[in-house]
């Protein structure tokens, strides 16, 4: 029996013939079928860029938007679950009251899907050292530190105001935040660059990244991954 | 120096607001000996500093092992008011005012009392009297109960009934800035904010979730009274954990077998089933006949299914029985919109059938509604939830009786119990 990490019931986890012979260290993160149903996956039908909201393979209304601004070259996401209710109260335990024992659930809902992904950079968003302080741990890179080795090559100027708390049209017009810290050394032509965040609303954050890292990786092939969108 | 005596028998975090200096107010570290101060679950989860902080109560603000918890001790001493405040003129039934005479009796006493109560015997007003003497003391007095929606329920009834006293309702839905009032009315999550308060407590629907089994609402329950203060449980179902502290002459038991209207309750019918309730979109046929039965008589009838996601699958079924074709039939579960609106028409008669969960199992009256359980053996019945379900049959003066079905395939010790504490409370 195991007891579930969300709602605090005991549960019988699955077990099959590899996880018996398996020390596999996401065994804490344990969530019951009950809750881990309440997450909707991503449906098959989505914007082939950055899996948001869109039919027949179009182009979503945010991806439409950035062409005006990028022109082709737009930034390919991935994410794995919709922002649902489920997720809200999920991340708002998690980043709101600083619950750090469910980033071992967030471990749990995305370590296959990131492990598909191959990139000789995993680059996580930072966040402002004022919300580290307060927290007293960095919610993005506790998230995905156990699952792939973290480059901490961006760094944020506080005093900004978390994304989380302005409307939407105010994200938009957010400014550059992102820079990259000097101590980091280009020794390669090019890299595969993997951005990771927890969650895509309107892309803002994670093109402000891609362009600081453009900057010093001018030929990097960059795309980002999200649990949510 | 500020005044902080609106704070009165409340407690905070060091980090929520610091005025350690002050006076009056006490400063004890939050997590002592692995367990929490604030809610007493043990604290096993770290952050990545290995500090330990408290998941049970992280709603209220995180705990981290070097917090401090600052709490008011300060007495506001209420005027005394003539009457208590009551200015309620209502009679209690002599079973009543015997309830409510020996509660003011264990309270002199200092004793714990138990309340068990048939459903629909008007416990609410029991209460009056009681509260009216300890108000009237210049005491300080709270209500306590798991649910919001009985919270709401219970403030407008207590609002006309203490026309004189100003009550402070809190609950999680809605903001309200802290007050020390002398009668509070709120939720057993709130009393996680109170350190030794009160002078009486009283615990409405104590076999109710989330209450039921919770040890650190029972936590809190215990830490929001004064060292000298009392508490009484109110229930119709009382748990194995009060019955056995009856037992050990802790607490006084008071039973109240009546309804006020002096009926008794009606006795559930069960019957067995052996083919599924619904099978191929279509409802069992003897199931159905139960149903139209029911209609036919003219009664508004509550369809207890156990699960959300079987409403809708009953309800298109229902929908296609020609002797139901008249009726307007919906469903209502904890999750749906417009919950409050379907209940308001079930009981002005615009539905005339209701496919509900649980959510409907308490506090509702409805009149001349009969009730059908479909699978009462399933595990999310209780045996508690059971015996409330069968009290929302019979409960108005001019009609107590009426049909109680439970439906099922294996007979289970909840339906066994449930049927023994109501066949109990008739003797």
């Amino acid at each position: 029996m195991t007891k579930c990490l969300l709602c605090g019931r005991y549960y019988t986890a699955k077990l099959s013939f590899t996880s018996l012979f398996s020390i596999s260290k996401c065994q804490e993160g344990g969530i019951c079928p009950n809750c881990l149903s309440k997450f909707d996956p991503v449906p098959a039908q989505h914007c082939p860029i950055c899996y948001g909201k869109a039919e027949n393979n179009e182009l979503c209304l945010d991806c439409r938007n950035w062409r005006q601004l990028y022109g082709n070259d737009l930034l390919s996401n991935q994410s794995l679950y919709l922002y649902n209710a489920a997720f809200h109260d999920l991340m708002v335990n998690y980043k709101r009251y600083g619950d750090y024992y469910l980033s071992y659930v967030l471990q749990t809902l995305c370590s296959n899907q990131l492990n598909k992904i191959k990139a000789d950079l995993y680059i996580p968003i930072p966040t402002s050292s004022e919300h580290i302080a307060k927290r007293q741990f960095d919610t993005i890179s506790a998230i995905y530190d156990n699952l792939v080795p973290l480059t901490h090559m961006l760094s944020k100027i506080s005093g900004f105001g978390a994304q989380g708390e302005k409307n939407r049209l105010e994200r938009l017009a957010s400014k550059q935040t992102f820079f990259v810290k000097e101590n980091f050394k280009v020794d390669r032509k090019s890299y595969r660059v993997l951005l990771l965040d927890d969650i895509y609303t309107t892309g803002r954050t994670l093109y402000h990244a891609r362009d600081a890292l453009k900057k010093v990786l001018p030929n990097a092939k960059i795309s980002s991954f999200t649990l949510c969108r | 120096m500020e005044n902080i005596s609106h704070l009165a028998g409340r407690q905070w975090l060091s980090s929520q607001m610091d005025c350690s200096i002050k006076e009056g107010l006490t400063k004890t570290r939050a997590i002592k000996h692995g367990h929490c101060l604030r809610c007493g679950a043990r604290v096993y989860a770290k952050l990545p500093n290995g500090k330990k902080y408290c998941r049970a109560c992280i709603g209220l603000g995180r705990i981290v092992a070097d917090d401090f918890l600052i709490r008011n001790e300060q007495t506001i001493k209420f005027p005394a008011k003539e009457n208590g405040g009551l200015t309620w003129k209502g009679k209690l039934t002599n079973s009543q005012t015997r309830i409510a005479r020996n509660l003011i009796r264990n309270y002199i006493a200092k004793k714990d009392s138990l309340v068990h109560a048939v459903t629909g015997a008007g416990k609410t007003e029991m209460l009056f009297p009681l509260v009216a003497y300890s108000l009237k003391n210049g005491e300080r007095c709270c209500i306590a109960t798991p649910r919001i929606d009985v919270v709401s329920e219970l403030y407008p009834r207590f609002k006309a009934a203490f026309g004189e006293i100003k009550i402070g309702k809190y609950h999680g839905r809605e903001y309200q800035e802290p007050e020390a009032d002398q009668l509070t009315l709120c939720t057993t999550h709130q009393l996680l904010k109170y350190f030794h308060a009160f002078d009486l407590l009283i615990i409405d629907e104590s076999d109710s979730f989330p209450y039921v089994n919770n040890s650190m609402l029972h936590f809190a329950a215990q830490n929001a009274i004064k060292l000298t203060g009392k508490r009484v449980f109110l229930t119709a179902t009382p748990t194995g954990d009060l019955l056995s502290s009856v037992k050990a002459g802790k607490i006084h038991l008071l039973k109240l077998k009546r309804r006020f209207h002096g009926q008794p309750l009606p006795v559930p019918r069960e019957k067995l089933f052996l083919r599924p309730f619904l099978r191929d979109q279509k409802i069992n046929s003897r199931l159905t006949a139960e149903i139209i039965k029911v209609i036919q008589a003219g009664h508004p009838l509550l369809l207890f299914v156990p699960r959300i996601n079987q409403i809708g699958p009953y309800i298109a079924a229902l929908k296609k029985i020609p002797e139901l074709a008249e009726i307007k039939i919906a469903g209502v579960h904890a999750n749906d919109a417009e919950r409050i609106a379907k209940v308001d028409q079930f009981r002005s008669g615009q539905i005339q059938l209701l496919v509900t969960t649980t959510i409907l199992e308490r506090g509702v009256t409805f009149n001349h509604v009969w009730v059908i359980v479909v699978q009462a053996d399933d595990k999310i019945y209780t045996s508690s939830s059971l015996v409330q379900i069968a009290g929302r049959v019979g409960r108005a003066k001019n009609d107590p009786e009426g049909l109680v079905l439970f439906c099922y395939q294996k007979y289970t010790s909840c339906i066994r119990t449930a049927m023994k504490q109501i066949r109990g409370m008739n003797q």
